[in-house]
C-alpha cells in the first residue's frame, strides 16, 4: 500500500452532515482516503454516496464537519473551489456541454495560471487533449461534439477534463453504469495507472464484484453513515453486502415460472425499425416475441437503443419500419393510447417526469391512464377512492391519495406505478430499467411483483442494464447492441463474459 | 453564515392568500418610493386614485367597463399558461374578436337584438379562435415556439385592424360622409347589437354592470368547471406539469394544444366582441390598442395564479387603476403612473411567489456539536 | 432613378436597423446566457427617454453632451435589465412574465412615460443630436458609400461591436463559459463557472445595449422625445435575434433587412408611390414566424443554434 504513517492522508472528511427538508443525507460521516489508492466508496442507492461526493466537490456545503487535503483544512464555498484545490467528479449524469467540442468542454473554466488568456486557443487545446488521451488509453478525437460521441466516449471526456487540470483527487460516480464489462476493465486499467500516479481515486458504487475488482481499500456507507473503512482483500462479496444492507442476506433467488410448450405468443415485434431523438436509426430491424408468463430480458449498454425499444413498442415513438402485434393483433403505432387498449402496460425508465406527473396527486396519478373509462366528467370520488385502495394493496408508505408524486421515495413511487399498470390488467408489460436507483429492499418488491406478474400469465418484456438483475428473473435474455439484436442467450448457462462479448458487439465464440 | 433557499415541502393555506397581499401593498410602497422621489406626494395621489377608481359618482361603473377586457384577456392566459402553453396573444386575438364580432353586428343588423347578440359573441370567439389557431397549428404540427409566434402576431393582428380602419375602404369603415373619409372610423353598429347594462345601485355614486362582463363571469365559471371536473381538464393538468406523463398516458397531445389554444383565443375573442357591443359601437382601432389589454391580461393571470375566480377578482383590482388613471390623466397627476404600479405589482408578485414555493432560511455553520455554535468550522 | 430609389431605401434600411441592431445585440448576449428578455422593448424605451433627458439638461459641446447621453442611456437601460435579471436569475421567476412585467413597468404607459411627462421632455427638439458623417470621404464611394458611409456615428459604432460580440463569443475564454451557461448550466456549474454571474452580468449589459438601441431613435432617427416612440421595435429585435440564428454578423444583416421594410413606405410615400404601409411593417413579424417555423421544422434545436438552456432558471439539484 502506498499508505506511509507520516504522512496525511489526501482526503480526510471529518463529521460530516448534510441535511435536506425531511433528509439526512450524510449524518457525521468520517472519510480517509491516501494518495496512490482506489479507494471504493460503496452503499446502497440512498446510503448517501452522492451527497457525500457533492460535498467533497463543493456543490453542496455541508451543515457541519470538516474537510482535509493532504492534512491542510479547506472550505469549498463553491465547485470553483474543489477543482483548484485538485478535486474532480465524474457524475453519473455526464456534466457536458452536447453542443461544445471535446477540448472546448476540457478547458470550460479552467483559469490556472498561465492556462488563463483570455483569447482561446483551440488548436493548442486539442494537442494537449490528444497527448492525455494517448498516455492514458482515453481515445477520443478532441475535435468531435460531445453529442456525436457514445456515453462510454464521454466518460472517457470526463476523466480527460481532470487530467487536464492535474485532479490529485478524482471521484467517480457509479462510473460502469454506461459501460460495458470489457469497457470497464479498461476503465479500471485506466484509473490504476492515474493512482500509480500518486493520484486519490474515489470510486463510488453500488457492485461488489467491481469494488473487489477495481480497489484498494473499501468504505461502506449505509442510512447517511459510514460503517467501516477496510482494505478490500480482507473483504468478501457476502460480507460487504451484509454491511451494506445492515443484515444479513437472504437469498432472493427464487425459481423461475417455467414455460410449457403451448403458451401462447402474446407479445410479438417483427422487423422494428425507429430513429432515435436526434434523427439517427436507433433499431434496425428488431425482432422478438414474449410468450405468457415469460420474462424476456434485453440487455445492452446504454445507449443500445434499449429506450427507442421500449417507447415504440409503447406507441410513445412511431416506428419508421416494422410490426408489432399482441395475441395476433397488430397494432398501429405511434399512439401511446392505442397501445393502452390493446393492453401493453409500460413501467418507464423515468419514473419521475414520464411515470408519474411529479406535481398531481397520488390520486391523479393512480388515474393517469383509467380516468378516460366514465364518459367526459371526472368522477373524484371513485378516483379517490381507487388511490387509497392501491396504496394499501401494494404497501405505498407514508402516502395517501393527497400526496404529491415528488414526495414520495423512489422505491413507493415505482410501486404506485406498478400498481397502476398492473390494475388495468394487461396482457404485457414493458418494464425499462424497473429498479434503478432503488434500495435493495425496493428492488426485492419490484421483482417479486414482476415474477408474481409473470406467474399470473402476463408477458414481460424486461430491459435493463443491470446484468445481475437479468440473470435473476429472466427466462430467456437477447442483447441489443446498436439498435440490433446481438443474439439470445439462455440464462441457465450463460456466463456475465459471455453477455457483456454480445454487449460489446462481438459475436459468441 | 449563509442563506439557503429550499423547496417547500408543504405549502401552507395562509401563504396563498398573504403572498398577493404583501405583493400588493409592497408595490404601492414602492410606487409611493418613485412619487416621493420625483416630487410627488403619494398620500395625496394614492387618494385620488382610490377615489377616482372605486368611490366617485360612476367611478364603479367605469372601473367594471376597465376591468371587463381584462377580465377576458386574464382568463385567456389563464386557460393556457396552465398548461405551459403561452398564449402571449390575447391582445391579438382580442383584435380579431372585434373584427369578427363588428362584421357580424354590421352585417346581420336587421336580426332581433338578442339574437344579433349572440351572434355577434359567437362571432368574436370564433374570430379569437382562428386567430390564436395559427400559433396553435404551429406549436402542435411543427413544434415551433407559442411564445414568439403568437408575439408576433400580435402585430400582424394590429397592423391588419389598422389596414382596415386607416388605409383600405373595408366594410368596416365609415365612407358615408365626407368628414369620414379625412377622419377615417369605423361604421357605427345599429341600436340592436348594443349590448345591454344594468344599473344596480342607482343612488350616490351609482352601479352599471354591462352584459360584457356578466359574460366574463359566466367564462370563469365555465372555465373552472372544464378544468376542474371534466376529463378534458384532467388531461391539461396532467399537460400542464408533465409533457412526457401525458404522452405516456395516452393524451393526445397535438390535439389538446390545439384546443386550449383555440379556447384561449375565443375567450379573447369574446372579450373583443364586448368592446365592441358594450363600450365602442364600432369597430375602432385606437381605443383597443391604446390600452394593451392582452399583455394585463397576462399580468393578472400571472397575479390571479391562473384561478379564474382570482382572475376576475383582480381585473377589478386593475380595472380600477387603469379607469383612475385615465380619469386623472392631465398636468397634474403623473401619467404613466398606472403602468409603473402594475409593473411593481407584478414584480413584487413574482418575487414573492418563491416564499411561497421556497424556503429561505439563515443557516447558521457549526462544529461537529449543533448546539454550540462554533466560529471557525475547520478549527 | 431606379438605382436612386434603391440606394436610398438601403439607406434608410441602415439607418432605422441600427437601434434594431443595438437591441439585438443585447438580447443575443442575454439569450446566449440562457436568459429571455422579453423586457427590450421597455428598456428602450426607457434608454431614449433617459437619453434625451440627458441632451436637453446638460450642458456643453455636442461630443461631450451626445457621449454622455449614449452613457446615461446604456446606463438607465442596465439598471432595469437588473430588475429582470435579480427576479429571474436569483428568485428563479418566469422570465416570460417578468419580462412581460419589464415592459408594463418601463414601456409606453409606464415609468417612460411618466419620467418623459415629469422631466418635461414632450414635444421639444433635441438640442443636440447624431449627425451623418463620412469617414475618409468613403461616401463617395458608388453605390456602397452612400449607402453605408453617410451615416451618423452611432452606425459605425455599432459594426464595432457586432465584430467585438461575434469574436467574444468565439474566440475568449468568458465567451466559451457564457455559451456554457447557456447551453448547459449544470455543467458550466460543476466545471467552477459562476452561472448566476454570468447570467447577471449579460443580461446587464444585454440592457445597456437595448438602452443604447432606444437612444438611437431619440437621439438619431427623430430627434425628439414622444411617448411610446420606439413602436415596437424592442419586439423586433427579440424577433431578429431568432431570426439570426443567435449570431451576431447576422444579427446586423437582420437588422438592415427589417429597418428597410420599415423604411420603405415612407421612401415610396415621399415618391409619390402609395401603399399601404401596414404591408411591409408586418413582414418583419411575418418573416420571423416563417423563419422559426422553417427551422423548428428541417432542423434540430441544435443546428439552430438557440441556446438549449433558454428560458429555464437554473437550480443546483437538491435531493
Amino acid at each position: 500500500m502506498p499508505e506511509h504513517e507520516s504522512r496525511p492522508p489526501a482526503v480526510r472528511l471529518r463529521g460530516i452532515t448534510k441535511r435536506f427538508p425531511g433528509v439526512v443525507a450524510n449524518d457525521g460521516v468520517d472519510f480517509e482516503a491516501a494518495a496512490g489508492e482506489v479507494h471504493a466508496l460503496l452503499g446502497e442507492n440512498g446510503a448517501g454516496k452522492t451527497t457525500l461526493s457533492n460535498v467533497m466537490t463543493g456543490l453542496y456545503r455541508p451543515d457541519e464537519g470538516s474537510i482535509e487535503l493532504d492534512g491542510r483544512p479547506v472550505e469549498f464555498r463553491s465547485p470553483r473551489d474543489a477543482l483548484d484545490a485538485g478535486v474532480s467528479m465524474v457524475h453519473q449524469h455526464f456534466r457536458l456541454v452536447g453542443a461544445f467540442t471535446v477540448a472546448e468542454n476540457v478547458v470550460l473554466g479552467d483559469h490556472r495560471g498561465e492556462a488563463r488568456t483570455f483569447r482561446l486557443h483551440p488548436r493548442r487545446i486539442e494537442r494537449r487533449v490528444a497527448e492525455l488521451g494517448d498516455q492514458y488509453s482515453l481515445a477520443v478525437d478532441p475535435r468531435a461534439k460531445i453529442w456525436q460521441l457514445s456515453l462510454g466516449e464521454q466518460q472517457r471526456v470526463e476523466i480527460l477534463k481532470a487530467l487536464y487540470r492535474e485532479s490529485r483527487v478524482l471521484i467517480l460516480d457509479e462510473p460502469t453504469a454506461v459501460l460495458t464489462p470489457q469497457e470497464a476493465e479498461t476503465l479500471f486499467v485506466t484509473l490504476r495507472s492515474m493512482a500509480d500516479d500518486g493520484r486519490t481515486i474515489i470510486f463510488i458504487s453500488h457492485k461488489l464484484n467491481e469494488v473487489k475488482a477495481v480497489a484498494d481499500r473499501v468504505t461502506v456507507l449505509r442510512g447517511g453513515r459510514s460503517v467501516v473503512t477496510e482494505p478490500t482483500a480482507d473483504a468478501t462479496p457476502q460480507s460487504l453486502a451484509e454491511l451494506m444492507v445492515g443484515r444479513e442476506l437472504a437469498s432472493t433467488m427464487r425459481e423461475r415460472v417455467e414455460l410449457t410448450a403451448e403458451d401462447e405468443t402474446v407479445l410479438e415485434v417483427d422487423d422494428l425499425w425507429a430513429d432515435g431523438d436526434r434523427g439517427e436509426t436507433a433499431l434496425r430491424g428488431v425482432s422478438l416475441e414474449v410468450r405468457a408468463g415469460e420474462i424476456l430480458a434485453v440487455a445492452g449498454v446504454a445507449g443500445n437503443g434499449q429506450r427507442e425499444l421500449a417507447e415504440t413498442i409503447t406507441g410513445l415513438r412511431p416506428a419508421t419500419r416494422g410490426r408489432i402485434s399482441v395475441r395476433g393483433k397488430r397494432l398501429a403505432g405511434g399512439d401511446p393510447r392505442r397501445a393502452i387498449r390493446a393492453g401493453i402496460a409500460h413501467v418507464p425508465e423515468d419514473r419521475l417526469g414520464t411515470g408519474v406527473a411529479p406535481s398531481l396527486t397520488n390520486a391523479s396519478n393512480t388515474a393517469l391512464k383509467a380516468y378516460r373509462r366514465h364518459g367526459p366528467f371526472l368522477r373524484r370520488r371513485l378516483i379517490r377512492r381507487r388511490a387509497d385502495e392501491l396504496i394499501h394493496r401494494f404497501d405505498v408508505r407514508g402516502a395517501t391519495h393527497a400526496t404529491p408524486a415528488r414526495q414520495l421515495s423512489g422505491g413507493n413511487l415505482q410501486k404506485v406505478v406498478l400498481g397502476r399498470e398492473f390494475s388495468a390488467q394487461p396482457s404485457v408489460l414493458v418494464a425499462a430499467s424497473p429498479t434503478r436507483g432503488l434500495d435493495v429492499a425496493a428492488i426485492a418488491t419490484v421483482h417479486g411483483h414482476l415474477r408474481d406478474a409473470a406467474a399470473g400469465g402476463m408477458a414481460i418484456l424486461l430491459i435493463s442494464e443491470d446484468l445481475d438483475e437479468i440473470l435473476a428473473l429472466a427466462n430467456r435474455i437477447v442483447v441489443l447492441y446498436e439498435g440490433e439484436l446481438a443474439g439470445e442467450v439462455d440464462p441457465h448457462g450463460a456466463t456475465v463474459n459471455e453477455i457483456g462479448l454480445l454487449m460489446a458487439g462481438g459475436s459468441r465464440a | 453564515m449563509s442563506v439557503r433557499i429550499e423547496r417547500r415541502l408543504e405549502q401552507p393555506r395562509w401563504l396563498a392568500v398573504a403572498v398577493p397581499t404583501g405583493s400588493i401593498v409592497l408595490a404601492l410602497l414602492l410606487t409611493g418610493a418613485v412619487l416621493l422621489v420625483t416630487g410627488h406626494n403619494p398620500v395625496h395621489a394614492y387618494h385620488r386614485l382610490f377615489d377616482a377608481a372605486f368611490v366617485g359618482k360612476d367611478a364603479l361603473t367605469q372601473t367594471i367597463v376597465s376591468a371587463t377586457p381584462l377580465a377576458f384577456t386574464g382568463l385567456a392566459a389563464a386557460a393556457a399558461f396552465r398548461m405551459n402553453i403561452f398564449n402571449i396573444g390575447a391582445e391579438g386575438q382580442l383584435y380579431f374578436g372585434a373584427i369578427f364580432a363588428a362584421a357580424a353586428g354590421l352585417y346581420l343588423h336587421s336580426w332581433p337584438s338578442a339574437l344579433l347578440i349572440a351572434a355577434m359573441i359567437v362571432a368574436g370567439a370564433v374570430g379569437g379562435a382562428a386567430w390564436a389557431a395559427i400559433p396553435g397549428v404551429l406549436r402542435a404540427f411543427c413544434r415551433t415556439n407559442e411564445i414568439i409566434t403568437s408575439l408576433m402576431l400580435n402585430y400582424v393582428a394590429a397592423l391588419i385592424l389598422n389596414y382596415l380602419i386607416f388605409d383600405s375602404l373595408s366594410y368596416w369603415r365609415d365612407t358615408s360622409t365626407p368628414e369620414a373619409k379625412v377622419f377615417p372610423q369605423g361604421k357605427m353598429l345599429s341600436d340592436a347589437a348594443t349590448w345591454p347594462a344594468w344599473g344596480i345601485v342607482h343612488s350616490g355614486p351609482g352601479l352599471v354592470i354591462p352584459l360584457g362582463f356578466g359574460v366574463a363571469v359566466l367564462v370563469a365559471v365555465g372555465l373552472w368547471a372544464l378544468y376542474s371536473r371534466t376529463r378534458f381538464g384532467f388531461e391539461v393538468q396532467v399537460l400542464g406539469d408533465s409533457w412526457r406523463a401525458a404522452r405516456y398516458a395516452g393524451i393526445r397531445t397535438r390535439r389538446k394544444i390545439l384546443a386550449v389554444m383555440c379556447l384561449s383565443g375565443a375567450i379573447a375573442g369574446i372579450g373583443g366582441a364586448s368592446q365592441d357591443g358594450d363600450f365602442r359601437h364600432l369597430l375602432d382601432p385606437r381605443g383597443l390598442q391604446q390600452a394593451g389589454y392582452g399583455y394585463a391580461g397576462i399580468v393578472i393571470a400571472a397575479l390571479a395564479r391562473y384561478n379564474p375566480f382570482a382572475v376576475v377578482l383582480i381585473s377589478l383590482l386593475l380595472g380600477g387603476l387603469q379607469n383612475a388613471g385615465y380619469a386623472l390623466q392631465g398636468a397634474d397627476f403623473p401619467s404613466g403612473l398606472v403602468g409603473v404600479m402594475e409593473g411593481l405589482i407584478l414584480f413584487c408578485a413574482l418575487g414573492c411567489e418563491l416564499l411561497r414555493r421556497y424556503r429561505v432560511r439563515v443557516v447558521r455553520r457549526t462544529g461537529r456539536e449543533p448546539t454550540v455554535p462554533a466560529t471557525e468550522p475547520t478549527a | 432613378m431606379n438605382n436612386g430609389i434603391v440606394v436610398v431605401v438601403a439607406a434608410s434600411g441602415v439607418l432605422y436597423g441600427t437601434p434594431l441592431l443595438f437591441a439585438a445585440l443585447g438580447e443575443l448576449l442575454a439569450e446566449r446566457s440562457g436568459v429571455l428578455n422579453l423586457g427590450v422593448e421597455g428598456i428602450m424605451l426607457i434608454g431614449a427617454v433617459m437619453g434625451f433627458w440627458t441632451v436637453q439638461r446638460v450642458h456643453g459641446n455636442s461630443a461631450v453632451v451626445l457621449t454622455a447621453a449614449i452613457f446615461v442611456a446604456a446606463f438607465a437601460g442596465a439598471a432595469i435589465a437588473l430588475i429582470h435579471a435579480f427576479l429571474v436569475v436569483t428568485l428563479r421567476a418566469n422570465q416570460i412574465v417578468s419580462g412581460l412585467a419589464v415592459t408594463i413597468f418601463a414601456g409606453a404607459a409606464g415609468l417612460s412615460s411618466y419620467l418623459g411627462n415629469d422631466l418635461n421632455l414632450a414635444d421639444k427638439p433635441a438640442r443636440h443630436a447624431f449627425d451623418n458623417i463620412s469617414p475618409f470621404g468613403l461616401q463617395k464611394l458608388p453605390v456602397v458609400g452612400p449607402i453605408l458611409f453617410g451615416q451618423p456615428l452611432l452606425v459605425y459604432i455599432s459594426w464595432v461591436w457586432v465584430i467585438l460580440i461575434a469574436l467574444y463569443l468565439s474566440r475568449t475564454r468568458p465567451g466559451l463559459n457564457v455559451r456554457a451557461v447557456g447551453e448547459s448550466p449544470a455543467a458550466a456549474d460543476a466545471m467552477g463557472i459562476n452561472v448566476a454571474g454570468y447570467r447577471y452580468a449579460h443580461t446587464i449589459v444585454g440592457g445597456a445595449f437595448a438602452g443604447v438601441g432606444g437612444a438611437c431613435f431619440s437621439l438619431m432617427i427623430t430627434p425628439q422625445w414622444v411617448d411610446g416612440l420606439t413602436q415596437g421595435a424592442g419586439w423586433i429585435a427579440i424577433a431578429l435575434v431568432i431570426f439570426a440564428f443567435w449570431r451576431p454578423e447576422l444579427c446586423l444583416v437582420g437588422a438592415y433587412f427589417f429597418g428597410a421594410f420599415s423604411a420603405l413606405p415612407f421612401t415610396l410615400q415621399a415618391r409619390g408611390v402609395t401603399v399601404a404601409p401596414e404591408l411591409f411593417q408586418a413582414l418583419p413579424y411575418v418573416a420571423t414566424v416563417v423563419v422559426l417555423v422553417i427551422v423548428s421544422m428541417g432542423w434540430t434545436k441544435r443546428g439552430l443554434g438557440a441556446p438549449a438552456a433558454l428560458g429555464t432558471p437554473y437550480v443546483r439539484e437538491e435531493t
